[in-house]
């Protein structure tokens, strides 16, 4: 099996205010690095779209997923 | 919204239409049925520390619901 990608990050959603549509709570999402992002307490999602926008840090957890279940997250990416 | 448009939206243009938009039924469910659309425009905007930028924003509208779910795409 291929390896996950270290650098992909996973966040759960726990405020989606101003974004029902795009963003679910308790849901997982793929994170894009982005240090501009980091600057200013932002963070990159792909988000319900399939497409990667900029949101709040503070409405997401950073998780770390089993091995297991990033190499299976990372391929279906 | 962590942050604020600051004068008009400029250079918008429609990225998709009604079934080509993803999350289509999120939308009907969220804020009702209507002909959905997928815009993009640039504006200046002002985050929450004060700063400020240009930037590509995305956002969906429908015909008597208005923009909805404005999302910060890219600081130009």
């Amino acid at each position: 099996m291929q390896s996950a990608n270290t650098e992909t990050e996973y966040v759960v959603c726990i405020n989606n205010k101003d974004y029902p549509a795009s963003l679910e709570i308790r849901k997982i999402y793929q994170t894009v690095p982005d240090s501009d992002a980091v600057k200013h307490q932002m963070i990159r999602v792909i988000d319900e779209s399939g497409e990667d926008y900029l949101y709040p840090s503070n409405y997401f957890v950073l998780i770390e997923l089993p091995k297991a279940v990033a190499e299976v997250f990372y391929l279906a990416s | 919204m962590n942050f604020e448009i600051i004068g008009d939206i400029t250079n918008i243009e429609i990225i998709a239409v009604g079934n080509s938009i993803r999350e289509l039924e999120r939308l009907r469910k969220t804020y009702g049925s209507g002909r959905w659309r997928k815009l993009k425009g640039f504006a200046t905007i002002s985050l929450d520390d004060r700063s400020i930028y240009e930037a590509e924003l995305h956002w969906y509208e429908a015909h008597g619901i208005g923009k909805k779910e404005i999302k910060l795409k890219r600081f130009l």
